[in-house]
């Protein structure tokens, strides 16, 4: 499948701070790719480096086979930047008009200006609006023509539980059409319901890249949390299945691959209380393979 | 790149502050000098109400001209560059655009300092003369354009803007525009006779009375264009 995106061992340093070291990812035509990590991780840095805006320290970054400049002036990418300003003396229509004439196959400006839902403002200032309004607006510029590639920066932030979905709603949409999507977020739900594949982020490598499911797998199946007094880590860690153990206080949280072998023994063996089996979600994967914690 | 040069261009006759900067202030200062203060220099050659009333056109225009760095600075330093960067349009693209509306800008500061000149001032010329004014301070105050540019990509937000204030103030009373050359001392006058401001307003002075520009003020015009130009290009890369 030809790729839309390509780093080969891309780095980054800021003096003595590395910011991204070594990052080799590739994304297909038709993914959509969600990209993880703590604050500080390299996610934005990543996204720099892949649009052109920052010159990787060493590394070779490629967009549909071309440089990220070329692909972006070829029109072949659409972009929402956390921190990119606006325009605020321009109508919204007007800035989405221009923005949209840009591109050599936009989408009509009403229908990019519905699909990012501004319609109900475009023809107000975009000084006046509040700040999710103004988050709409990035929205509908990156939609605005029509790209292969969509690239979204944190884009949820700020906006409310409708906006929200609105947003998903679309970028399924983009998917379900064969485009190509990449977006960094902090809410991992989102790339557990929208992404095909999770990138992981830590201090500036990747430390885990594929399916949500997969990505849970890598940390253990199911959680088995208890209550027992005086527990003892080398004693519970011998129990069949159990991979990792955590004591706080009276409460412990085994990890394991095989929860029916380690429920039997563990019955067996200790006078346990309030004994409860989770799956592992996203945020524990996240937790346990960077070492960070997500919001 | 023509649907973003629509957009500026459109900007740049919706700017109030702009305007008012532009049109307002130049005209404010001409009625000043000429109906108010009264203040006709000793040597004064020509009619001082059409005098003065090219000098504040040049000086009106030439603020327009230098102002186009101001936004660039302005619009660089709230991340507006930093949105166009991810679209297709090229960053020489966004310069070009800036210039142009600029330019475009400037065009009814002219028209109404003219017209105040005409219709308040009662200054009388040839009918040749009208037009040739506006082409020709029009013309003038390109090198400033260039200027700015160098401006708005040194430095960024509001101290642009100051900056530009103090060399418009520096380089129009060099030039001549507030005060006659006449009116300064002889080391000075030298001084004022090279600068970019002073060559610009030559090219209206010279009209009325009844010259074409000379060679030496061209060819003086052109350097500090391409001096400027030059800068423009040298910030502008390395702002990049």
């Amino acid at each position: 499948m030809p790729t839309a995106l390509e780093l080969k061992a891309v780095s980054k340093r800021y003096g003595d701070t590395v910011a991204l070291d070594g990052v080799d990812l590739s994304v297909a035509e038709g993914e959509t790719v969600a990209v993880l990590g703590p604050n500080g991780a390299g996610k934005t840095t990543m996204l720099s480096i892949a649009l052109g805006l920052l010159s990787p320290g060493s590394g070779v970054v490629g967009v549909f086979g071309r440089t990220p400049v070329e692909a972006l002036q070829a029109g072949e990418v659409g972009v929402l930047l956390q921190d990119s300003g606006l325009l605020e003396d321009v109508r919204v229509d007007e800035l989405v008009t221009a923005v949209a004439g840009m591109y050599p196959h936009p989408v009509p400006v009403q229908r990019a200006m519905r699909a990012a839902g501004v319609e109900e403002f475009a023809t107000r200032r975009v000084g006046r609006l509040s700040s999710g309004q103004q988050q709409r607006v990035r929205f509908a510029l990156a939609l605005a023509g029509d790209p292969k590639l969509l690239v979204l920066d944190e884009p949820t932030v700020g906006l409310d539980v409708e906006s929200r979905r609105s947003l998903w709603q679309e970028v399924r949409a983009r998917t379900a059409a064969g485009r190509t999507v990449i977006f960094a977020t902090h809410y991992l739900t989102e790339a557990d319901d929208y992404a095909d594949r999770v990138v992981l982020l830590a201090g500036g490598k990747i430390v885990a890249s594929g399916p949500v499911s997969a990505i849970k797998s890598l940390v253990g199946g199911t959680e088995v949390r208890f209550v027992l007094e005086d527990a003892d880590v080398a004693e519970l860690a011998i129990l069949p299945g159990v991979r990792h153990v955590r004591i706080e206080g009276r409460a412990v949280t085994l990890r394991t691959d095989d929860s029916d072998a380690t429920l039997r023994g563990l019955f067996a063996m200790f006078d346990v209380s309030e004994v409860r089996m989770m799956s592992t979600d996203l945020e524990d994967a996240v937790i346990s393979l960077t070492g960070g914690r997500e919001r | 790149m023509r649907s973003y040069l629509k957009l500026e261009v459109r900007r740049a006759f919706r700017n109030p502050a702009g305007l008012i900067l532009l049109t307002a202030f130049p005209l404010g200062l001409y009625l000043l000098w000429t109906k108010v203060l009264n203040v006709v220099p000793q040597g004064q050659r020509v009619d001082f109400a059409a005098f003065s009333m090219v000098s504040m056109t040049t000086y009106g225009a030439m603020g327009g001209a230098l102002f186009i760095g101001g936004a660039i600075a302005l619009e660089r330093s709230k991340g507006w560059s930093r949105q166009l960067a991810v679209t297709p349009l090229p960053p020489h693209g966004y310069v070009v655009a800036k210039l142009v509306s600029g330019a475009a800008g400037v065009l009814p500061s002219i028209l109404v300092v003219l017209a105040g000149g005409a219709l308040l001032g009662g200054v009388r010329l040839p009918l040749w003369a009208w037009p040739a004014l506006v082409a020709l301070i029009w013309l003038g105050v390109m090198p400033f354009a260039a200027l700015g540019v160098a401006f708005g990509y040194t430095l960024k937000g509001q101290a642009a803007n100051l900056a530009m204030m103090g060399v418009y103030f520096v380089l129009s009373v060099l030039g001549g525009l507030w005060l006659p050359l006449q009116a300064m001392p002889e080391g000075m006058r030298a001084l004022a006779e090279y600068s970019p401001a002073y060559q610009a307003g030559s090219l209206g002075w010279r009209v009325l009375e009844g010259q074409w520009p000379s060679g030496t003020g061209v060819g003086l015009l052109a350097a500090w264009t391409l001096l400027f130009a030059g800068l423009a290009v040298w910030r502008y890369r390395r702002a990049l």
